[in-house]
């Protein structure tokens, strides 16, 4: 408030002044414009004319310009007969290889050691901007994997110096008494796994539909693998887990293939059913509900006697409406969850991932509230909750500033809850 | 805080007159000091300004003057915009109908310059080690200061005693970035000379080199007598991916330059052989150099590019326009005469009065057309994205039994044209207003509009069944693609009435030159209201009669092209033409 003030008060002493202001900074940038545009005429010009006759013209104190040339020619002389003669035969992969280290020299985003087989992928590639893209992709993939290298000989550093410390001051540590061996990981591991026995028991049954493999690229591809392995963590972790279908897994197709790739052994001893049978087989049609973005049904509750399903489908390709057709073919009813009613959607797609959706479900399943289960929408996507009951609140939602001040208490408060 | 509010309250007027700022008082006041904080338009400016001192009220009174004077400008546009009312499709319509919209605000962002002065002339190596030392910022200095050099052009000789700085520093040696970017100040002031010592130099450093670095070389040695090793480079480049039309550009414009036609021609069939597109500049190219041809074998090339235009849909930009008029004109013993000319709303040349090209599409198209349209934009490989089979049916049936219709109805996009007026109302006016030329109609909607509601009346809607044909597609269904369909079943004389561009289902199609088709059955089928008020009179935005191609008659040839001020964008067709006839 006072500065503001203040601001009104200069702005006010300014302003008669204003008009005749504004005219004079004008004109002086427009004379400062002219002189360094004419001076950067005269500068580029005056060489390129009296380029030709330099030696001649040039003042005495003029500064060896040309030198280098003569080094940078020179110096690979003695090297030169050598390259040119095994340059001549060079098949594309070898030229593409140092396509790739002239531009790394230019400073531009490739990798610095490229594989055959990533060399082979990269000359699959149909479009120049596909080439540059899995350049790109691979350098970022390099650079991460060169920041981790770091970061674990640093952390491999620290452990060696903590050892020697710990040496030298447990050399004289009294014996101690305890209750539990240091076996926790493995107790919790044999909990969820009794856990997951029972759910798969009496646990209520969530679908992940695997009918997309065609709609998907490669890559698409991984990330749902990706997006499927996080998710049943999150489940495999619940106090009430869900039983969990793979339904229309096709034995040795690509999603297949790859699951066995991500589990390795695990995948055979894992508490859920893989099925390649359809969820309409397995289930009654009319509990079953199709989770889809696309569905004009806005999801109210969550009812425990109902089998949802949920595609497991990566969409980088915008073919929207694909799953809505898979449900409409099949006559079952659809549902998507009430964004636009609880969040003030900002950016991104209302499409989420398959963890994100885990864990909505999960949340809803225990608690029921919406609130609680929409937390786990990305941040980024939207601006705040909608109160419905305060309607005044919303106009104090909108602006930026009121929408942190918002959201920190809630958020310090939910944390204390959780401690709790 | 209250102080500036009582300003703002006593101004009511100047509020309602800035639609930006719709909301209530409150609310808009923090508006608009966000705005004026980050200094995005001047006109809030002026409003914050005039509230911060109230009593000053001459001032004031005329700093209003300023700040509404740019209004009325605006409000002068838009007149003169809507008086004109170019057609859906002319070239620059676009952009009327985005500066018509006023909630389009473009940021402009200053740029942000760096400290640091560019040297405007060589520096010896104690100046540029002090002006190392005056830098301070993330990157390298020498890549830095290489790149802004690049960026604002310097003098060849300032990024020389840079280079010189650099190789002295570093035993001679001297990184391929920095050479590249020497390169292109070279190129770019034609250097020739210093073009060539880089290429040697790089020749003899690197054993190849990448595309960014051999098409600058490209580009530079054209100019040269050692034209012919550009073509060298263009083989090198193409051992590991296609080169640019640049690139090809540039060789094509070396071999003319030096008078090897055959070269050029030969370039240019390996650019169309890639698929690639070649760029208006080398067509033009080729015309300017043929005024000194006097070859047939030559001009029946041209003829041939001319007619690579019509097939591609492509329209030459102004240049090329006189190029081509020059080319004509130079013919001898043929007498062309060219003129700059618009066509009129018959269709007809206004410089020769022939008739252009029908919009029409041939029988054999047409049902090219409406094959695709059924396969690929309704069904589209699975019939439930858009519709469902019995849906499909059900409509397939409808429109079999149905006499032909003159007028296709989006029952939709009509009745939302009107915000502010009830849906079924702006509908019934219009179906009522066609119905009394004795027009078949048909209307296109979905399920929900005959359920009763505060937009939807069923007494209305009831008075366009009886005066209409409809069918009512269910909600989640895409109604679109059946208003293209019923429209290409009932013949060429049916149109059908939208705003909506259909863009989207356009690039359903699957290849260029389907959609090229739909496109010009578009132009010609398409009407779009443009009525701004309800109630009054429908008006329909003009159909085109005529095609806008390249065409010719053997003895004339029109051309439409792109004025060099105009922004035309993908889907719009250009206006003006150029208009060739021989003299007999």
């Amino acid at each position: 408030m006072p500065v503001f003030l203040k601001m009104s008060v200069s702005i006010t002493f300014l302003r008669p002044f204003a008009r005749c202001l504004v005219p004079f900074t004008l004109q002086r940038k427009r004379r400062v414009l002219y002189s360094t545009i004419l001076q950067r005429y005269m500068s580029s010009k005056i060489p390129a004319v009296s380029y030709p006759n330099k030696e001649s013209t040039s003042p005495p104190e003029q500064l060896e310009l040309d030198g280098w040339k003569v080094t940078m020619k020179s110096s690979v002389q003695d090297e030169d007969a050598s390259t040119v003669a095994s340059s001549k035969d060079e098949d594309p992969l070898t030229a593409t290889r140092e396509l790739i280290e002239m531009w790394r020299l230019l400073g531009r985003e490739v990798p610095e050691h490229i594989s055959e087989e990533e060399l082979k992928t990269l000359m699959e590639c149909v479009s120049k901007s596909s080439k540059k893209k899995y350049l790109k992709y691979l350098y970022v993939k390099e650079k991460m994997k060169k920041a981790k290298q770091i970061k674990k000989e640093m952390k491999a550093a620290a452990k060696e110096e903590a050892k020697d410390q710990l040496l030298e001051t447990t050399k004289e540590d009294k014996q101690q008494n305890f209750l539990f061996l240091r076996l926790w990981d493995r107790n919790m591991e044999i909990a969820m796994g009794w856990k997951g026995a029972q759910a798969m028991q009496f646990g209520q049954p969530l679908v992940f539909d695997m009918a997309y493999a065609e709609y998907m690229k490669p890559k698409e591809l991984q990330n749902t693998v990706s997006q499927l392995l996080e998710s049943e963590g999150w489940n495999r972790r619940n106090v009430d887990p869900f039983h969990i279908y793979f339904c229309n897994l096709q034995l040795d197709g690509a999603y297949h293939r790859e699951l066995v790739k991500r589990y390795g052994e695990k995948w055979n001893k894992l508490l859920l059913t893989a099925t390649e049978k359809s969820h309409v087989d397995l289930f009654p049609k009319d509990s079953i509900i199709y989770l889809t973005a696309d569905s004009p049904n806005v999801m109210t509750t969550f009812k425990h006697d109902k089998i949802y399903v949920v595609g497991s489908f990566v969409d980088k390709n915008m073919q929207s409406g694909t799953s809505l057709a898979k449900a409409k073919r099949l006559k079952l009813a659809t549902e998507c969850l009430p964004l636009d009613k609880y969040l003030q959607w900002d950016t991104g797609t209302k499409n989420l991932t398959l963890d994100q959706m885990m864990r909505i479900l999960l949340c809803l399943k225990n608690t029921g509230s919406w609130e609680e289960a929409l937390k786990f929408v990305p941040r980024r996507k939207h601006t705040g909750y909608l109160e419905i009951s305060q309607p005044s609140q919303e106009i104090v939602n909108r602006s930026k500033k009121s929408k942190t001040f918002n959201s920190f208490p809630k958020g310090s408060l939910n944390k204390r809850s959780q401690k709790r | 805080m209250t102080f500036c509010f009582t300003g703002i309250r006593s101004f009511p007027k100047l509020w309602k007159s800035n639609p930006y700022l719709g909301l209530g008082p409150a609310h808009s006041s923090v508006c608009l000091f966000l705005k004026d904080c980050y200094g995005i338009r001047n006109q809030q400016k002026w409003f914050s300004l005039k509230t911060a001192s109230p009593q000053n009220t001459k001032a004031v009174n005329l700093l209003i003057a300023k700040a509404r004077y740019p209004r009325k400008g605006d409000k002068g546009n838009k007149k003169q915009v809507s008086s004109d009312s170019p057609h859906l499709f002319a070239a620059g319509a676009a952009k009327k109908r985005s500066q018509m919209n006023p909630q389009s605000k473009d940021h402009v962002l200053s740029p942000v310059r760096d400290t640091i002065q560019l040297p405007t002339k060589p520096l010896n190596s104690e100046e540029w080690d002090k002006l190392k030392e005056d830098f301070k910022g993330k990157a390298n200095f020498e890549n830095w200061i290489s790149s802004q050099m690049a960026h604002c052009r310097s003098s060849v000789d300032v990024a020389k005693s840079l280079l010189a700085w650099v190789a002295a520093k570093n035993n001679g040696i001297i990184g391929y970035d920095l050479l590249v970017k020497y390169l292109y100040l070279c190129v770019f002031h034609k250097q020739t000379s210093e073009v060539i010592d880089v290429y040697e130099i790089m020749k003899t450093r690197y054993k190849s080199l990448e595309s960014g670095g051999n098409s600058l070389l490209i580009r530079g040695l054209i100019h040269s007598d050692r034209w012919r090793e550009a073509l060298l480079l263009l083989e090198d480049i193409k051992k590991v991916m296609i080169p640019s039309k640049k690139n090809y550009h540039d060789c094509i414009q070396g071999a003319l330059l030096h008078q090897d036609v055959k070269t050029a021609w030969d370039l240019y069939q390996e650019l169309l052989g890639h698929d690639v597109v070649p760029m208006l500049e080398t067509l033009k190219a080729f015309f300017d150099f043929g005024k000194d041809i006097k070859d047939d074998q030559y001009s029946n090339k041209l003829l041939d590019i001319l007619l690579y235009l019509r097939n591609n849909q492509l329209y030459p930009g102004e240049s090329f326009a006189h190029s081509v008029k020059t080319w004509f004109e130079s013919v001898p013993g043929e007498q062309w005469k060219g003129q700059f000319t618009t066509i009129q709303k018959s269709g007809q040349c206004l410089g020769c009065g022939k008739t252009i090209e029908s919009i029409r599409l041939s029988p054999e198209e047409y049902e090219f057309l409406k094959g695709k349209i059924l396969r690929d934009v309704i069904d589209g490989g699975d019939q439930y994205k858009k519709t469902t089979p019995q849906e499909l049916k059900r409509f397939q049936n409808f429109v079999k039994h149905c006499p032909p219709f003159d007028i296709v109805i989006d029952g939709l996009n009509v009745a939302k044209m009107f915000p502010k007026s009830r849906e079924s109302q702006v509908l019934l006016d219009v179906v009522s207003q066609l119905a009394k030329q004795n027009l078949r109609l048909l209307v296109l909607g979905r399920k929900h509009m005959l359920r009763q509601g505060s937009r939807w009346r069923r007494d209305e809607m009831e008075m366009v069944q009886k005066q209409a044909s409809c069918f009512f597609a269910d909600n989640i269904s895409e109604d679109d693609p059946f208003l293209l369909y019923a429209t290409l079943h009932s013949g060429n004389h049916c149109k059908f009435i939208t705003k909506d561009l259909m863009r989207d289902h356009k690039a359903c199609l699957p290849d260029a030159k389907t959609q090229r088709l739909f496109f010009k059955w578009q132009q010609g089928h398409q009407l779009a209201i443009i009525n701004r008020l309800p109630g009054s009179k429908i008006t329909f935005q003009r159909i085109l009669s005529h095609d806008t191609v390249v065409q010719t008659t053997g003895d004339s040839w029109h051309i439409p092209y792109d004025e060099d001020l105009v922004e035309r964008y993908s889907y719009e067709v250009p206006t003006k033409w150029l208009c060739l006839h021989r003299q007999t």
